[in-house]
């Protein structure tokens, strides 16, 4: 063996020298050897679909290559769209079945070439558009390859362009598709409908159920809720390098850029010029460009030449005319330009105007008022116009720039629809992606204050200082409106004392024993809170008095979204370190209260618990320190607002000192409080906290008024 | 031969390794399939010839498409463009005519009248009007009420028909819009047509019960679903995941369940409603009571769905997957069911809980489709304290309004502007003015002379501007927007007010932070009054108050605007003649927008004397101020004032440390 390995290895330079009867043998090994690397070499490259027979068409990496399908004269037509259809009608919800991910499944019939009974074809095989919205589909969430688990199927056949299709044939191509079942659950996509002399506003290809997403609906073929009116994708979006150019007044006033508007049109334009002078400009296609200048990308006035679409930055508005056809490929070259669309065209469906809000982005005339156009543009603010060149701009960029996103924005829409209780929010469709930055959507919005009859549960953290922590429970079950008490045993080494031991109070009294030391256990959203306010309450804060806690629940009831707490304390910028710094002094601003007595929303336990950025809450848990500014500055994240600081300053018992003794253990303390500060404020990506100047007193509190008179008169004394 | 032997037993090892590499491998791969490979591009194949494909569009065949003349095509329907004629609403605003109705008419037909004359859209004259309104009757079986009188073919008519007439098409309709409860999808024309709410016979014209919930967050223990009847009623179902409770196919395993009888308001928190028509009742009874709406393919329209994003408040479900559906219900975020909740609440009292405001809405609807760009952002018709409060008439910018800051991440812009209203005694209020600007805030004062005394021709010198304008000789006059006021807070003071510099800077800084609430320094209680069966109020100290004086209190400027423009024209004329009304007006205009009470501020102990009464008389508010009150709850149709039992004052108010340490130190002078 050894030997032959040898051979082996150096088996070429030796052939010549061997004897003629060894040589055959040698060359037969050695053809043997590399017909066998070939043969290894192509399996590496053997695509994976080498299993089944039918798929062997995806090898043909050539359009020109597909198979060829040729339909009988007499093969079956679907019927005409049917016009009553909704969702809950024609389209077979159950092919959709329960999908945990709540998203539609989508598959794609594979490419073929139809021909009638003479061979000659159909339609173009595939456009370019065509091709790359496939791809887009195939590349996305939505794509299945499995039919039998589609809920959404697309077929091939290009029907982008009406023109370029023969209608009766591609009609009998769609129901010979394997799962067509009178179009049902099938989506075309199309852009331009119609044709000479009618143009109708909808596909003419006779498709029964199938959804249609197409562009250049009018209200009459439109059936809302069910097809999706898409825009008619221009080519120049790829083309045309156009860098975005910001809102403000531009050149003109009011332009038109459609080479092709119908004479009567055009003489309204050509009026609205005259009466507007310069603030007005409508373009038309060039006549006199020499040979070889692209046309489509020059527009003229008169004599002037200006390129297209970079003309369309210059203008304010610009105006979006229906031509035979209702939608328009210039809608969206305007759009891109931050030009605020101004739509002439009666009954057109907007792209995507289910789930667009196009009146933040566009102005539609009457075809009747189009002389009127002009006065109604002026009296649109100018704060407004720059908000809807804005949302123009956004528009294109999110939904209109290719056709990936006119593909997706049309499967999310029908995916909304499906699984409306995961679909996306108008905010999240309409709104900008820097607005959707800015705004804060507090989850607690609607003005109510809680009756005062639900009370509230007082929630006290307790390791093991049981004098105290009885002490504390005493005092705090004196207060009117507490509905229970929930002690929260965090030591697992020691048991709580037993029943007998603790003090009687009139109001269920719970212990809750944890499973480990930690923080966060204060503000776990546990079953027993039947109320919504929360005290969180430390087991040594025993200076409270009655009346202080509560006045302080009665704020929290006109205050429900907020922190409200007794000692309140301050984040400030260090200007020197370049970061933030904790405070506890005597300050005139508050921006957090101490959880060591707060108030709050019991939903904030849940958001604290479960939804907390980043890994705020273990490394709260790993430091045993901060939950208390951990919760400030989620609450203030999420709500927008201030805390709420209740009654005069008190001598607390050194609440942020709880073992710890010594002024120097002090001061390493501030440090690891301003440490915790900084290290929120990265996560959370910005500052949240609020800083106020005021604390909420009762109406009397320190008036000249006879104290026994006054609903809270303990407030404020040690 | 050894090594001959040696070679071909190597030849045939090397022949059978072959083999195994060509036969065995492959098979083996086949075995297991599509594993290790999975991960190679899969689906749409990526053509050679991508680039080579042709354009869906030749260049210049879009250009080109407009050889034609321009036809709408008129599928035998209407819509907004085509058949309504806003020309006319443009020059005069909407106007509304109603048609009057011939006959007998009932206890809700006389309601919905009532509410649009009251409405400030209302015209008597058909001429000046650019909508007319036709009430179509009940009428007899068979019968169909007759074509008004000025019918116009239809045009720029809304027929209003809130109860399924058993005259099925009232006749012929012609291009007028149908506002109509609940209409079927099939024939609803959106952008045309009106979708109201299917209102029940009892349904108060004015205020309305309020919502139900009384708290942000389900009560726990609550059940999680209930099920409208057939027979009118809810039925509670257990939270047990196998049931389906609509669906007869699991009818055997239930769980626990209770029936209630019809009137009663379902306390759950999701409330299953199936899509026929005549279940739409319950879907204002579910918005009233808070229990977020699931609606089972409905085959109706919503009510007012082409402003209200009904998304954020119910859910549309397909009834054929009733699993997929329970699970995404009881899977459902608790931040998405808490914000469904309160949007169920916040939809029932700002367009649904009254006739009036059932009807205000739908007026405000075709307002907007007039009003083209300047309607109502969606935002306005979608968050507090709703459209109907939030008019686009006063800015088209959200940010302009007290209510959006936080939705729009912006803060109230600038300083204040003192508005000084000098009635009778027509003194100029020197020492007011010096107070006043004194404050770094102040960017403008504004004296509005309306007293019959000329005003003086020189006035003291200020670092701000000091503006005086000549006002009408009337109460209400304060609260017109005026054209010089530039900055979103006003300082609202009468001539004889008396506040400090800090107290202003103090109100000023809370004022910033509650810019929807007012802000002031004295205060009023409200009290329902046994003895007299009435409301009262009372000036008196109290440990509470719902109400503040607007002789010195912030606000912002809007307030102005729907003081002006949005009040009932009676309760504007109750306060012009009796003074003391326009502060108790004005509060409940606040608090019927905000929901809550406004905001007190420390005020030096010295002004309590300075000021003169308040209310002549001593503290009883004389008769004719006690009538006020009671007049202004039943104009509001409910009682709209909030308590309080808090005061905002600096953090240091008195504590215990150094003056030198306060910012307001002055504040707390005896």
């Amino acid at each position: 063996m050894c030997a032959s390995v040898k051979y082996n290895i150096r088996g070429p330079a030796l052939i010549p020298r061997m004897k003629s009867k060894h040589r055959i043998y040698y060359i037969t090994l050695f053809s043997i050897v590399l017909l066998g690397l070939i043969a290894t070499g192509m399996f590496q490259f053997w695509p994976h679909s080498i299993e089944s027979s039918s798929d062997w068409s995806v090898e043909k990496r050539s359009v020109r290559d597909v198979p060829v399908v040729r339909l009988p004269a007499d093969s079956p037509i679907p019927e005409r769209g049917d016009l009553s259809c909704r969702m809950h009608t024609c389209f077979d919800v159950y092919r959709c079945g329960f999908n945990p991910k709540n998203k539609i499944k989508v598959y794609i019939y594979s490419l073929k070439k139809y021909v009638d009974d003479f061979g000659v074809p159909v339609s173009n095989t595939i456009s370019r558009e065509y091709n790359e919205l496939l791809t887009a589909i195939s590349d996305s969430d939505y794509y299945t390859d499995d039919i039998s688990r589609a809920c959404l199927f697309v077929p091939s056949i290009d029907v982008l362009n009406q023109n370029t299709l023969r209608i009766k044939e591609t009609a009998q191509a769609l129901a010979q598709l394997s799962r067509w079942d009178r179009g049902t659950n099938h989506l075309l996509f199309n852009m331009l409908p119609g044709g000479p002399p009618d143009y109708n506003t909808a596909l003419d290809v006779p498709r029964d159920r199938a959804l249609l997403a197409g562009g250049g609906f009018s209200t009459w073929t439109y059936r809302q809720g069910y097809d999706v009116s898409i825009p008619v994708y221009s080519p120049l979006s790829a083309e045309v390098e156009l860098p975005e150019k910001g809102p403000g007044p531009r050149r003109y006033f009011l332009l038109s850029s459609q080479p092709a508007v119908h004479p009567e049109y055009r003489e309204d334009l050509e009026a609205l010029q005259a009466r507007h002078g310069e603030a007005v400009l409508v373009l038309d296609k060039c006549t006199n460009l020499s040979e070889g200048v692209l046309s489509v990308r020059r527009r003229c006035h008169k004599h002037q030449v200006f390129d297209y679409p970079q003309v369309l930055q210059e203008a304010t508005f610009c105006v979006v005319l229906r031509g035979a056809r209702l939608g328009q490929a210039v809608l969206s070259d305007v759009l891109r330009a931050g030009c605020v669309p101004v739509v002439i065209a009666d009954s057109y469906v907007l792209p995507f105007s289910e789930v667009l809000d196009w009146k933040r982005a566009s102005v539609v005339v009457p075809e009747e008022k189009m002389s009127e156009a002009y006065s109604i543009l002026q009296s649109i603010p100018q704060r407004q116009i720059e908000e809807m060149q804005r949302q123009a701009r956004w528009f294109w960029e999110a939904y209109f720039q290719s056709i990936k996103a006119i593909a997706l924005a049309t499967l999310q829409i029908i995916n909304d629809r499906i699984y409306p209780y995961a679909a996306l929010s108008y905010e999240e469709w309409n709104d900008p992606p820097t607005v959707k930055r800015g705004s804060v959507s507090n989850p607690l919005f609607l003005p109510l204050i809680p009756p005062q009859s639900q009370g509230f549960t007082a929630i006290v953290l307790t390791y093991d200082r049981v004098e105290s922590l009885f002490r504390v429970i005493t005092e705090v079950s004196k207060v009117p409106s507490l509905s229970k008490l929930l002690v929260v045993w965090n030591n697992q080494n020691k048991n709580p004392p037993e029943d007998s031991l603790w003090p009687k109070i009139r109001v269920p009294l719970k212990v809750v024993r944890t499973a480990e030391n930690k923080l966060s256990n204060r503000f776990f959203p546990y079953d027993e809170i039947e109320t919504e306010a929360v005290l969180a309450i430390d087991d040594d804060i025993i200076m409270l008095t009655s009346d202080e806690l509560q006045f302080g629940y009665e704020v929290w009831r006109e205050f429900p979204d907020r922190l409200v707490g007794y000692p309140g304390r301050l984040h400030l910028w260090d200007h020197e370190m370049n970061k933030w710094k904790y405070e506890s002094e005597w300050t005139n601003e508050v921006s957090m209260v101490l959880t060591g007595a707060a108030f709050y929303h019991k939903y904030f336990n849940y958001l604290y618990t479960y939804k907390m950025p980043g890994d705020i809450k273990n490394w709260v848990d790993a430091h045993m320190n901060c939950e208390d500014i951990a919760m400030n500055f989620l609450v203030a994240n999420v709500t927008g607002k201030a805390v709420i600081k209740v009654t005069p300053r008190k001598k607390f018992k050194c609440p942020e000192c709880t073992a710890i003794d010594g002024l120097s253990l002090d001061q390493t303390h501030m440090v690891e409080r301003s440490e915790c500060i900084n290290k929120f404020a990265s996560v959370f990506g910005t500052m949240p906290l609020k800083v106020v100047e005021h604390r909420a007193d009762p109406v009397l509190y320190k008036d000249d008024f006879p104290e026994k008179l006054k609903s809270f008169p303990n407030i404020g004394s040690l | 031969m050894q090594s001959w032997r040696g070679k071909s037993l190597w030849l045939a090892l090397s022949a059978s390794w072959l083999l195994v590499l060509l036969r065995v491998f492959p098979l083996l791969r086949l075995a297991v399939p599509a594993r290790p490979w999975a991960s190679a591009p899969q689906g749409w194949p990526r053509w050679l010839d991508t680039e080579l494909l042709p354009s869906f569009s030749q260049p210049g065949e879009l250009p080109e498409d407009a050889p034609q003349p321009p036809q709408a095509p008129r599928g035998g329907g209407c819509d907004w463009g085509a058949c309504f004629d806003a020309s006319k609403c443009r020059t005069g605003g909407l106007k509304v005519f109603v048609h009057p109705v011939a006959g007998p008419i009932s206890a809700s037909h006389r309601k919905i009248l009532a509410s649009i004359e009251s409405s400030r859209y209302h015209t008597a004259s058909p001429e000046e009007a650019c909508l007319l309104l036709f009430l179509s009757l009940e009428v007899p079986a068979g019968e169909c009420s007759p074509v008004p009188q000025q019918w116009n073919g239809g045009r720029n008519h809304l027929v209003l028909d809130l109860h399924p007439a058993p005259c099925p098409q009232t006749f012929q309709l012609e291009r007028a819009m149908v506002a109509k409860a609940s209409p079927t999808v099939d024939t609803f024309r959106p952008g045309f047509d009106v979708a109201l709410p299917l209102l029940p016979e009892a349904h108060p014209l004015r205020g309305g019960a309020p919502g139900q919930l009384r708290q942000h967050s389900p009560h726990p223990g609550v059940p999680l679903l209930a099920l409208a009847e057939e027979r009118g009623g809810w039925r509670t179902a257990g939270t047990d995941p196998s049931t389906c409770p609509w669906d007869g196919r699991c009818e055997q395993d239930r769980g626990p369940e209770q029936t209630h009888p019809g009137g009663t308001l379902p306390n759950a928190t999701f409330c299953l409603i199936p899509g026929h028509r005549p279940d739409a009742l319950h879907f204002l009874q579910a918005l009233q009571a808070g229990c977020i709406p699931v609606l089972l393919s409905p085959r109706w329209e919503l009510p007012f769905s082409e402003v209200i994003d009904w998304t954020k408040a119910a859910i549309v479900a397909d009834e054929r997957l009733p699993f997929q559906v329970l699970a995404a219900l009881q899977e459902m975020p608790l931040t998405r069911v808490l914000a469904l909740r309160q949007q169920t609440q916040f939809l029932w009292d700002a367009y649904f809980s009254s006739v009036e405001k059932v009807m205000h809405t739908t007026l405000e609807i075709i307002q907007d489709r007039i009003f083209g760009a300047s309607a109502h952002a969606s935002l306005l018709w979608n968050s507090p304290p709703g459209a109907l409060l939030a008019l686009p008439t006063f800015s088209t910018s959200p940010s302009d309004f007290p209510f959006y800051h936080l939705q729009r991440g912006s803060r109230p812009v600038g300083r204040f502007s003192a508005l000084i209203w000098v009635g009778a005694p027509g003194q100029p209020p020197l020492k007011l003015i010096q107070a006043v600007a004194g404050s770094q805030n102040c960017a403008q004062i504004l004296v509005l002379w309306s007293s019959e005394k000329p005003p003086p021709s020189r006035w003291p010198e200020t670092a701000v501007p000091l503006t005086v304008m000549d006002g009408q000789r009337k109460v209400s006059d304060r609260f017109f927007p005026h054209r010089a006021i530039s900055t979103d807070a006003i300082l609202s003071l009468d001539a004889h007010s008396s506040v400090t510099t800090s107290e202003v800077d103090f109100a000023f800084l809370v004022w910033q932070s509650f810019p929807e609430r007012m802000v002031g320094f004295l205060t009023w209680n409200h009290f329902w009054d046994e003895a007299q069966g009435g409301w009262g109020y009372t000036a008196e100290r109290a440990n509470e108050f719902s109400m503040v004086l607007t002789s010195a209190a912030f606000y912002h400027r809007y307030y102005h605007t729907l003081f002006t423009h949005s009040l009932p024209k009676a309760l504007r004329t109750l306060a012009d003649e009796t003074p003391t009304c326009v502060d108790i007006l004005m509060n409940f205009l606040v608090a019927a927008v905000t929901k809550l009470p406004p905001i007190k501020v420390p005020y030096g102990k010295q002004h309590f004397e300075a000021t003169p009464p308040l209310v002549p008389g001593g503290p009883e508010p004389q008769p004719t101020a006690r009538d006020c009150i009671n007049q202004m709850a039943a104009g509001f149709g409910y009682m709209p004032l909030v308590s309080s039992r808090l005061r905002l004052d600096p953090v240091l108010f008195k504590d215990p440390v150094s003056v030198l340490r306060k910012k307001y130190r002055s504040l707390e002078k005896p």
